[in-house]
């Protein structure tokens, strides 16, 4: 196999939900061997791999695959190329385990909220002595520091207090807010920038650290402007007319910026033929240039040539007939067709796009192999969502199925840690590597089975002792 | 490592050079934080995102824009126009030095002032470039146009934000604000950069590296992409919450102050313990009613209550403050989160506690602001902003006289256009 760029890295990943995984999973796109560390107790649905089980609105799991720890596709996705290993941290022979797991890795990331690893013994006090020059990132909703460390959060809880809730919707009525938990996939972004950004300084000083991540933090550094907009003028964002919906200004309120761009109109939705919820176009003009090539598109219509929509004080001014003129356009017309027409114009015009529209419509993000087909024991063969990079050097591919809970004991277990066959049989039996109350996997006893027979009890010789690259 | 480290933080021995509008200045702002030599290149009197407001005092001025001064704190800043010969020998000569070229120009635009990837590596064979434009290098949509506003509609983030048609008749899908199209291109960007840095590190060789904007926005947007994939489900628009397949019960409730407060969604369903210490709670502000009663010990009957319960739940939401509801909800263990506005936020000791603000110097102004801080604390290399953002040209003697320029030569640059 060709070397990605971070091959020989060690990842032990102790996150769960959204962020954390989606974070870990990065490094797994980038060639790090990335542990997951579980313990499957169905009990502790959060850990999302039970996601969609009832059926319920979040439901990813694929027609005909009864429910189960690995029946969420949604799970596959989000911890794609990892490997899995079940070990209950809160038994002796676990902890054990976990600590030597450490001993040989070279970062470990976790997004519990903040007292979990300190009560399990493993706060990064504990970490530099188990393995000196460990990265340890945390990424706690509020950080580990702060007199409120030990609130919870979820992405939407995120969004809520870091004033990104506050930023999306319309004016006079409630925010819309954000309808996925974005901060789950950009606190997740921050977690594994956190991480390389540790790695490179261990690579140019020999110093591991510790990363003490706020996803809300994180949240609030994305409002820039509107916080110097507060300190510096004294403007608040509970104000007329913000948020401004899709547009840059809302009609009739203070011409003031909503931390959106440039100040401009036309900037907005458009309804296009189709008559369906997601049957709208966006366009927006940066130039008076832009402007009047969109008028050319248009056909050059009479009320586009009017003077009051010929420069930008004129078209924000008049935003309302201006909108509704355009819509008359728009409407007629498919919003691929609104894309094509304005973009081969050089007018910024781009359709809304449904998650069906993306997956299977969108022929750019086809021709960039955004969605890479890789098989799963138990859901099949589908799409995993690719990295958006592609390096001239190295490969980065997003191409392998996120595991099977417990899939790699053998290999971690035995040939990482050298526990023989038969312990792992035993700790199955007795709660260190398998919870007691859930009846076992049955391909994790075949596994044991097949190896038995193969006579290969002890070391497995192609194991690692050490990272490489440490 | 060939060079010296310059800064205590992460990044203290990478220099970036930074082509970059919109797109990417939150990338180079995220590295120059971390200790990054970065160096914006803007053309001969300022980048265009100098013209975003809003404005220091509402001056519409290239020096006063705090767009440009909260996305290009910690860089210097030159002014060079490579569309000259003399302006191309110069960004050539900067190249040679440099460790990481961030650039978002169309694709095709530099290789055709001949400072394509293959020339540049000629030059400097450890360079790490990195093009982060708004479709990619490839692809039938590789010329078309880019803003915040049409990457949020392509990307599928309008398709979940909005309203649910009771609250809004008609609504269109909403793209929410802050200019986080740039902000998810530029985190990927990121995440490739530091990547390829490493590699390096380990290879001694630089690299290129393509990505867009429109590819980070299409990964933006959680589980919508999966439900598609392995369920084949489209979802619908609600009022502050998640966009699923099905209506859910709302979850954002008024609160007396007239904030809104983030309930975590799920309405009236809660565990009988758990609906115990919510009763609890609302009795002390009298806003109980029934919710004490025994029978609410049972599960089944909660099943059977819970549109009730959830109205309970916004009358007593309506009778406290954001602040009240939110603090009161964490300290009983329900995940709940006030809907902040910045001055909200500022307002927060929380943040003061994890010397989240910044204080930054304009000494040409004579003033200091407050600026948000950083997402992570770093226990062995800090972050932190070095200065304010670049004024225009400040930093041309510095930079091109390292490369050997004179201030006659650099007059007579400027006098030709070239910087």
């Amino acid at each position: 196999m060709e070397e990605k760029p971070l091959t020989g890295f060690r990842v032990l990943d102790f996150t769960w939900v959204r962020a954390g995984p989606w974070a870990a999973r990065w490094m797994a796109t980038l060639g790090a061997e990335v542990i997951k560390v579980e313990w499957p107790d169905p009990r502790l649905a959060m850990n999302g791999r039970y996601g969609g089980a009832d059926g319920g609105p979040m439901a990813s799991r694929p027609p005909g695959v009864p429910p189960g720890p690995n029946s969420s596709g949604h799970f596959s996705d989000n911890n794609a190329g990892k490997d899995s290993v079940t070990i209950n941290v809160r038994s002796a022979a676990g902890f054990d385990a976990v600590k030597r797991l450490i001993a040989m890795s070279d970062v470990l990331i976790e997004n519990y909220s903040s007292q979990v690893m300190e009560s399990w013994g493993l706060g990064y006090d504990e970490l530099v002595k188990i393995k000196p020059d460990i990265i340890y990132v945390s990424m706690a909703g509020l950080g580990h520091t702060g007199r409120n460390h030990d609130y919870q959060t979820m992405g939407n809880i995120v969004q809520a207090l870091s004033g990104l809730t506050h930023s999306s919707g319309l004016p006079d009525v409630e925010p819309a807010g954000w309808g996925w938990s974005y901060m789950d996939d950009t606190g997740g972004m921050y977690g594994a920038m956190s991480v390389l950004t540790a790695l490179y300084h261990r690579r140019s000083t020999g110093q591991g650290q510790y990363v003490d991540l706020s996803q809300v933090a994180a949240g609030m550094t994305l409002l820039g402007p509107a916080f110097l907009d507060l300190d510096v003028n004294g403007r608040g964002s509970r104000r007329e007319g913000y948020p401004a919906g899709n547009r840059a200004a809302w009609p009739g309120a203070p011409l003031v910026n909503n931390y959106r761009g440039q100040t401009v109109a036309p900037h907005n939705t458009y309804r296009t033929a189709g008559g369906g919820d997601n049957d709208w176009c966006v366009i927006a003009c940066f130039s008076d240039e832009e402007w009047r090539a969109l008028v050319q598109v248009m056909g050059s219509p009479e009320w586009a040539h009017e003077q009051r929509f010929a420069t930008f004080a004129g078209r924000l001014e008049h935003q309302i007939d201006l909108d509704r003129n355009i819509e008359a356009w728009t409407q007629e017309q498919d919003k691929y067709a609104v894309m094509d027409r304005c973009q081969a114009a050089g007018v910024r015009a781009a359709p809304v796009q449904t998650n069906e529209d993306r997956v299977d419509n969108d022929p750019q993000l086809k021709a960039r192999n955004a969605y890479v087909p890789a098989p799963h024991a138990v859901l099949g063969t589908f799409p995993l969502q690719n990295a958006p990079f592609t390096f001239s050097e190295t490969p980065a591919v997003t191409d392998r199925a996120g595991p099977l809970v417990g899939e790699h004991n053998i290999a971690i277990l035995n040939g990482k840690l050298g526990f023989s066959i038969e312990d792992i049989r035993a700790g199955y039996a007795d709660g260190t590597f398998w919870p007691a109350s859930v009846p076992i996997e049955p391909y994790l006893v075949a596994a044991l089975d097949a190896h038995s027979a193969q006579g290969t009890s002890g070391h497995d010789s192609a194991g690692h002792e050490s990272t490489v690259r440490s | 490592m060939t060079q010296e480290r310059f800064s205590a933080g992460p990044f203290g021995d990478v220099r970036v050079l930074e082509l970059a509008d919109v797109k990417g200045e939150w990338c180079g702002k995220l590295m120059a934080d971390l200790g990054a030599d970065v160096i914006k290149i803007e053309p001969p009197g300022g980048a265009p995102e100098r013209e975003i407001g809003p404005f220091y005092h509402e001056e519409v001025h290239p020096e006063r824009s705090l767009h440009f001064w909260h996305y290009n704190t910690s860089k210097r800043g030159v002014t060079l126009n490579i569309e000259t010969e003399d302006g191309r020998a110069l960004f050539r000569q900067l190249v040679a030095t440099a460790d990481v070229l961030l650039e978002t120009t169309r694709p095709g635009y530099l290789a055709s002032l001949g400072l394509g990837y293959e020339q540049l590596r000629a030059l400097n064979p450890r360079l790490v470039m990195c093009s982060l434009t708004d479709f990619g290098q490839t692809g039938p949509w590789r010329d078309y146009l880019g803003s915040d506003l049409i990457h949020l509609a392509a990307g599928g983030q309008m398709e979940s934000c909005g309203y649910s048609d009771e609250d809004v008749p008609g609504a269109p899908p909403i793209a929410p604000g802050g200019g986080n199209g740039w902000h998810m291109g530029s985190h990927y960007a990121y995440i490739a950069i530091v990547t390829a840095l490493i590699w390096r590190s380990f290879s001694g060789k630089g690299q290129y590296i393509d990505t867009s904007v429109h590819g980070a926005a299409a990964l933006t947007t959680e589980m919508k992409v999966p439900m598609w994939i392995y369920s084949r489900m489209h979802v619908r628009r609600q009022t502050g919450r998640q966009s699923v397949p099905i209506p859910t019960p709302r979850g954002q409730f008024l609160c007396k102050d007239g904030k809104y407060i983030t309930t975590g969604g799920g309405g009236g369903r809660f565990a009988p313990p758990r609906l115990r210490v919510l009763a609890e709670w609302m009795d002390q502000h009298g806003f109980a009613e029934d919710l004490l009663d025994e029978q609410y010990a049972d599960a089944a009957f909660i099943d059977q209550r819970q549109s009730h319960i959830g109205e309970v739940l916004e009358r007593f939401c309506a009778g406290i403050t954001s602040e009240q509801a939110y603090h009161g909800a964490q300290q009983r263990g329900f995940v709940w989160g006030a809907v902040r506005a910045p001055e909200d936020i500022v307002q927060d000791p929380h943040w003061d506690d994890r010397g989240f603000w910044t204080e930054v110097a304009h000494p040409e102004l004579g003033e200091t602001f407050t600026y948000p801080g950083a997402s992570g604390i770093y226990s062995a290399s800090p972050w932190q902003i070095s200065r304010r953002a670049p004024l225009i040209g400040e930093h041309n003697e510095d930079v091109f006289g390292a490369l050997g320029v004179d201030r006659a030569h650099l007059a007579a640059l400027r006098e030709a256009g070239a910087v």
